[in-house]
């Protein structure tokens, strides 16, 4: 590891740029998740060296992320707490979201044996913690007025924890 | 930090030119004279002529007759006014008690309407132009009232669910030169919820809350990209008084908005994925049953383990007890936030954590959503709040830190109540450590249990730094700390995942077969993920020498892990240990 430039100060206004997009974000990366057409849409958000760790497993980058949703079952997040913030030391600034919520696989309960007991909380719905690291991407230039760069899933890191 | 703010110089006009052919600039919007046709109604007129009713060749002839005959319209007759109500009767009932639909068929009215919207339609630019119904001679002739001259919201419901009906889909829609207020855009998003460019112009909204019904924080119009308010009270109020205010309001109820008023808005784009139209074919749902890996322990890599178990010891003991000393702990620039997701978990309430467990039920949230949560899922359309919650700089951290509930990590307990994940990521033009760590905490008061998710950004601790003076190896950039209600450390407990619970029988056979060897620990040794009595002896013998994690770890180590002889070794060896060494 080496030390970090100097800093530059953020703004107010980098705080609002930055909490308008995590809230895109989380939307178009979930919905994109919970669709059938995942496996086209999400490996999208990642370029060839993002790192990504899903329970504790590592994959590298899209075609890693495609590699992990292909056997995926299918998924329905419902997103109850997001946070994010502009990465002090970095123009434009790198953001760190952080999303707390629950994810239902396959079937649900509904899918569950009939013969299990009513305490048995598998097949009912996780709670999951997922962190992204969210980069401009220098080699995509923007397309449209008003757009501050492109940005990429440089890093993420999901947790089931519920 | 974000370039430009304000868009790109000519970025005005290629908004102004793309708004332009889509059509959804009014040339003049001041202008109403009576001759002066908008150039989208030309080219729709022109296509009337020359095409057969898309809406015609959909509705068999009979089915019209049913509209004034039958009772009971079904889905076989989208467009009949009964249909249109019954949809509204659903939407009104979820709105409250008071509004009941009326059911009043108009069919004179609905086939006059389709008329106007037809005529008014083009295919080809997906544009449907229904500025100044007035003075439309269709509407004139038939002495119909449209909504916001004398017609109300529910006129407003039956244009709109006959746009709905249109094919390919509209995307932009002008509506401008109406009179509408607020109330007559209730049912717009429901008919309409795709699109992607709205004018409003030239009408009465007068507050920001009207925009409330058509806000994508509500679920409702959810691709809008360009919004037009100018010329309403809204608009031209607001501006007056404090622009950069309004802009932000409306930006801020609207998240994939990309230009409002003709002016782009500074942004960070994603590649998202394109959304399917009707034709694309349609994929196949997911269909695997089991998980594509199972749960792995801690995983750390590219960082010495014992960096990153000293920084969270060092971290939750002061977190626990003199938050005050963590100043040295954040950098001078770091951002700090905090949030409550009061969620009760589906697994938490199956297996009934919140009655079984001692104090769950004198938890409240109160403090914490008192204090300043960040979530910006409840936060985020109050820019005010969003900004307040945020807090830049290490005093600022610990300031807000201080007026939290008091805690207790128990991190030398049971190893397996925490998980972590580490790995390097790059910062600016330097190198940093994303970690993540999940566990629990008992609540100083009440001694209920939560369960939290903290993701921090580290860089390593530059020399000289308060950090470095004060024995950091690394220092918090970023530091974000979810709170949530107490789900068991299960959840993260190495091994298989299940899609759905196994049967009784399948719980049998497993049982009868010999269960798998645990999987090995990440070989870099985190203090975290040690066995349990090992990881005492690590914290004894800090404790006792004041040695940090690491160098216990290979005092024990060199001592065949007897706490007795490392301390001996230790009191031998520390004059000629370095400061690395110690906590």
């Amino acid at each position: 590891m080496t030390a970090v430039p100097a800093i530059v100060k953020l703004t107010p206004n980098d705080v609002e740029i930055a909490t308008r997009a995590a809230d895109h974000f989380t939307r178009i990366y979930y919905s994109a998740y919970d669709s059938n057409t995942r496996l086209n849409d999400l490996p999208a958000f990642y370029r060839p060296t993002s790192s990504l760790v899903w329970n504790g497993k590592p994959f590298q980058g899209a075609a890693g992320m495609r590699e992990l949703i292909e056997k995926m079952p299918v998924t329905k997040h419902e997103v109850q707490s997001f946070d994010c913030h502009p990465i002090p030391g970095t123009s434009p600034p790198s953001l760190l979201v952080s999303v707390s919520g629950s994810v239902t696989h396959g079937l649900g309960p509904s899918g569950n044996p009939t013969n299990i007991t009513p305490r048995n909380p598998e097949g009912h719905p996780r709670v999951f913690s997922q962190t992204f690291m969210l980069v401009p991407d220098p080699t995509a230039p923007a397309t449209k007025p008003g757009e501050v760069a492109k940005y990429y899933v440089s890093s993420d890191a999901l947790r089931f924890v519920g | 930090m974000f370039s430009s703010p304000t868009p790109a110089p000519g970025s005005r006009a290629i908004a102004s030119n793309a708004l332009r052919s889509a059509g959804l600039i009014d040339r003049d919007a001041t202008m109403r004279d009576l001759t002066d046709k908008p150039g989208g109604r030309k080219a729709s007129s022109k296509i009337r002529s020359h095409r057969p009713h898309l809406l015609e060749l959909k509705q068999p002839r009979d089915s019209r007759l049913r509209t004034g005959s039958s009772s009971q319209a079904g889905p076989s007759n989208p467009l009949s006014i009964r249909g249109a109500s019954r949809v509204m009767g659903v939407r009104v009932r979820n709105l409250g008690p008071t509004a009941t639909p009326r059911v009043k068929p108009k069919v004179k009215a609905v086939e006059v309407w389709k008329e106007v919207v037809q005529k008014r339609w083009n295919p080809e630019t997906q544009f449907l132009n229904l500025e100044s119904l007035i003075d439309d001679e269709l509407v004139k002739k038939s002495g119909l009232a449209p909504p916001g001259r004398g017609g109300d919201a529910r006129d407003a419901a039956v244009i709109f669910k006959i746009a709905s009906q249109l094919q390919p889909k509209v995307q932009t829609l002008s509506l401008a030169n109406n009179n509408l207020s607020g109330v007559h855009l209730q049912f717009l998003s429901h008919y309409l919820p795709d699109l992607a460019n709205l004018s409003l112009q030239n009408n009465n909204i007068r507050q920001i809350k009207d925009l409330d019904i058509l806000s994508s924080r509500r679920g409702r119009l959810q691709k809008l990209r360009e919004l037009v308010l100018i010329g309403n009270p809204v608009q031209t109020l607001g501006a007056k008084e404090d622009n950069e205010k309004y802009r932000r309001d409306v930006i801020n109820r609207f998240s994939t908005l990309e230009v409002l008023d003709q002016v782009a808005i500074a942004q960070i784009a994603f590649d998202r994925p394109v959304a399917s139209t009707s034709n694309a074919a349609v994929a196949a749902a997911p269909s695997a049953t089991t998980f594509p890996c199972q749960m792995s322990p801690s995983f750390v890599t590219g960082v010495d383990g014992g960096i990153v178990s000293n920084f969270l010891v060092r971290f939750f003991n002061a977190l626990d007890t003199q938050r005050r000393s963590l100043v040295d702990a954040y950098d001078p620039n770091a951002t700090f936030s905090f949030s409550a997701n009061t969620t009760i978990a589906n697994r938490a309430r199956v297996q009934g954590f919140h009655t079984s467990l001692p104090n769950q039920t004198k938890l409240t949230w109160k403090a914490w959503l008192g204090s300043g949560s960040r979530n910006l899922s409840r936060v985020a359309t109050d820019p005010e709040r969003a900004l307040k919650s945020l807090h830049i700089g290490a005093l600022e951290a610990v300031k807000a830190l201080e007026n939290l509930p008091a805690t207790k990590h128990d991190i030398s307990g049971p190893p397996e109540k925490f998980c972590l994940d580490s790995f390097p990521v790059v910062i600016g033009q330097g190198m940093g450590l994303l970690l993540t760590v999940h566990g629990q905490f008992t609540e100083v008061g009440t001694e209920g249990i939560r369960s939290f998710d903290r993701s921090f950004i580290l860089t390593p601790a530059p020399e000289g730094s308060p950090a470095k003076l004060a024995g950091w190896d690394v220092v918090i950039l970023s530091d974000q700390w979810t709170i949530r209600v107490y789900s068991s450390h299960e959840a993260w407990k190495p091994g298989p995942l299940l899609v759905q619970a196994l049967s009784r029988e399948e719980q049998e056979a497993q049982q009868r077969t010999p269960a798998p060897a645990p999987p090995i620990l990440d070989p870099q040794g985190l203090l975290v993920s040690m066995p349990e009595a090992q990881r005492n002896l690590v914290m004894q013998v800090c404790q006792r020498t004041a040695l940090n994690v690491r160098f216990a770890i290979d005092c024990l180590a060199g001592n065949a892990w007897d706490l007795d002889r490392a301390v001996a070794n230790f009191e031998q060896v520390k004059a000629t240990l370095s400061r690395d060494a110690f906590l």
